[in-house]
């Protein structure tokens, strides 16, 4: 038995394909595709919290207390780490000992009747946001609940959440869900599907991230795939950050087919977040301006409690309302120098070709992506797979901008290189503490006290 | 510099943490200061470790890096691995060794009783007190 062509986990039992079809055409609600192409022409960014609990009636609250604290224009439910890595006997062990251990809702455990309850408590649509190599069994859930956005990717959802799955392994999984994605297009039901550029979330260099989800973006729209939000981490220095979601839009006219639509999405700053209740409110304002700035379509959102866990809802409501403030007229008239973001942009754009030119000249995409990391001609840094090399070095240069200080072996013309270097350069290791302690400090900018 | 480019090291982190980021820097960071690294790194069981010391049995020191919380409960197998003779090199734990925001001697002594020859709280002790296991071979 198959669902759109991905095998039905036995016990999962989803209604046929017709009848979930039919059900998502007939709900009272826009969906994401819908609502991102409406933001896109009206120049609007949309706002989306993370968030889910293990218990069923509490996510029902948390669901209905965001929308109504906040009215956040779409809202996530965030999978436990169980069901990302298939392990559904302890999901559901959890569930019935104890469900306040599970970090997120075991949406494949609790059944498609009840993500069904979740869409419905809600006018906006939801999301489901995962990390799962292996996403099959919770598409089909997700699908069958009448939640058609569903984030991940073959490269982003493995090298940051795995030590061992091969990305042939991954990058297989997640093609049979970008092919029933196109098997629900046909039936008038677009599926955006949401790449996760953020990748480790530390440090990452801007070229990386769209390195990685113009491979996956490419080996989506193969398959079927129609609706795309590529999702770049705020890294720190608004111009790199502006200019690396401009350069979406640009990479996705030159990688992609025109059957398929891209939407530049924002992540507020994943690394080391402050403590400080101020710190991490500025550090929020701050992403909501470059995703302005940046004319994101969808912007996910931090909270300031980042630092110590699970945000509450309170927190969440807050974090949202402190994005809106970003968004609004109140802080019109500045910006970041587009002189600038022009040329850091042009200096993105031809990173991200060095790095994907020749994976996608090479024969069969999968075997592709899956050899240039193994040589390390693609690669991320602090990645917990050991199916990346991880030596690729990213610091800081003077302007916090994030560079790559040891390219590793990757795939860069000398040109990109020597501007990585030129530009560190007045960086240099600090003091004696060498190479690591200076990289430690990028990695807490954010996190670090202020002084006076 | 380099004075213990002989001197192997055994770094990973503990069966159920997948940080990945400290890891790679302390990696680095004992490359710099000279020793040839075998990093398994993050979720790796304690039998790997385990493994690795017997392709390198002139390794100086099995070093685990904890940050979850788990350390005593991912370390469990450490005493029957000692008996049969399969970890022989000093253990070293670092890191965040128990749940909870507040360290107490107890939880050192816990895991001193598992076997553990060394719980570093600091990771600038790293590189010092491998320096000093490492002098042995030198000698």
């Amino acid at each position: 038995m198959t669902f759109a062509g991905i095998p039905i986990r036995p016990g999962t039992d989803p209604p046929d394909l017709r009848s979930c079809v039919d059900y998502i055409r007939s709900a009272n609600r826009p969906t994401t595709a819908d609502l991102l192409a409406a933001a896109q022409a009206d120049g609007r960014v949309l706002i989306q919290p993370r968030c889910g609990v293990g218990d069923h009636g509490r996510m029902l609250d948390l669901l209905r207390d965001l929308r109504d604290g906040a009215a956040p224009d779409i809202l996530s439910v965030t999978v436990d780490a169980h069901t990302r890595l298939l392990r559904f006997a302890e999901a559901e062990r959890a569930l019935r000992e104890d469900p306040y251990r599970l970090n997120g809702y075991p949406l494949v455990t609790h059944g498609w009747r009840r993500g069904r309850e979740l869409a419905e408590s809600v006018d906006v649509p939801l999301e489901v946001r995962h990390g799962s190599p292996d996403p099959r069994d919770l598409f089909v859930t997700a699908i069958a609940s009448g939640i058609t956005s569903f984030e991940g990717g073959g490269i982003g959802y493995n090298l940051p959440y795995v030590k061992d799955v091969p990305l042939e392994v991954s990058l297989g999984a997640w093609a049979e869900v970008d092919r029933a994605c196109g098997v629900l297009a046909e039936h008038g039901v677009i599926v955006e599907r949401e790449l996760f550029g953020t990748l480790t979330a530390v440090l990452m260099p801007p070229s990386l991230c769209l390195a990685v989800c113009v491979l996956e973006a490419v080996a989506a729209a193969a398959q079927g795939v129609r609706c795309i939000s590529v999702a770049y981490p705020q890294g720190g220095n608004a111009v790199q950050d502006v200019a690396a979601l401009a350069s979406i839009r640009t990479l996705a006219a030159r990688y992609l087919p025109d059957t398929v639509t891209v939407y530049p999405v924002l992540h507020q700053f994943m690394g080391a977040f402050p403590g400080d209740p101020a710190l991490a409110d500025a550090l929020i304002l701050y992403g909501g301006l470059v995703a302005k700035w940046g004319a994101a379509t969808k912007v996910v959102v931090k909270t300031n409690q980042e630092a110590y866990g699970i945000p509450d809802a309170a927190a969440n409501i807050r974090g949202i309302r402190t994005t809106r403030v970003a968004l609004s007229h109140l802080l019109d008239g500045f910006g970041v120098d587009q002189a600038a973001v022009r040329e850091e942009q042009e200096w993105i754009e031809r990173e991200v070709a060095d790095l994907v030119d020749p994976v996608l000249q090479s024969g069969d995409l999968t075997t592709a992506i899956a050899a240039a990391f193994r040589s390390g001609r693609l690669d991320v840094p602090f990645s917990a797979s050991i199916h990346a090399h991880s030596a690729v070095m990213p610091r800081r240069d003077p302007t916090g901008a994030i560079r790559i200080a040891r390219p590793g072996s990757l795939a860069l013309s000398t040109e990109t290189k020597a501007r990585n270097e030129r530009l560190l350069r007045d960086a240099g290791p600090r003091g004696d503490e060498g190479f690591v302690a200076a990289v430690k400090a990028d990695i807490e900018r954010f996190s670090a006290a202020v002084g006076h | 510099m380099n004075q213990f480019n002989r001197a192997t090291v055994i770094l990973g982190v503990a069966a159920s943490d997948a940080h990945a980021v400290a890891n790679i820097l302390i990696a680095e960071s004992l490359r710099e200061a000279g020793f040839l690294v075998v990093n398994l790194g993050v979720c790796t069981p304690l039998p790997e470790f385990a493994e690795a010391y017997q392709a390198n049995p002139t390794a100086v020191a099995v070093v685990v890096g904890s940050l979850n919380g788990h350390a005593y409960d991912d370390l469990r197998d450490l005493p029957a691995l000692r008996a049969r003779g399969l970890l022989g090199c000093p253990v070293v734990v670092g890191g965040n060794i128990s749940v909870g925001s507040t360290k107490s001697d107890r939880d050192r002594a816990r895991l001193e009783q598992l076997g553990v020859d060394h719980v570093l709280d600091d990771v600038a002790h790293l590189v010092p007190l491998l320096a000093g296991l490492a002098q042995p071979v030198f000698a």
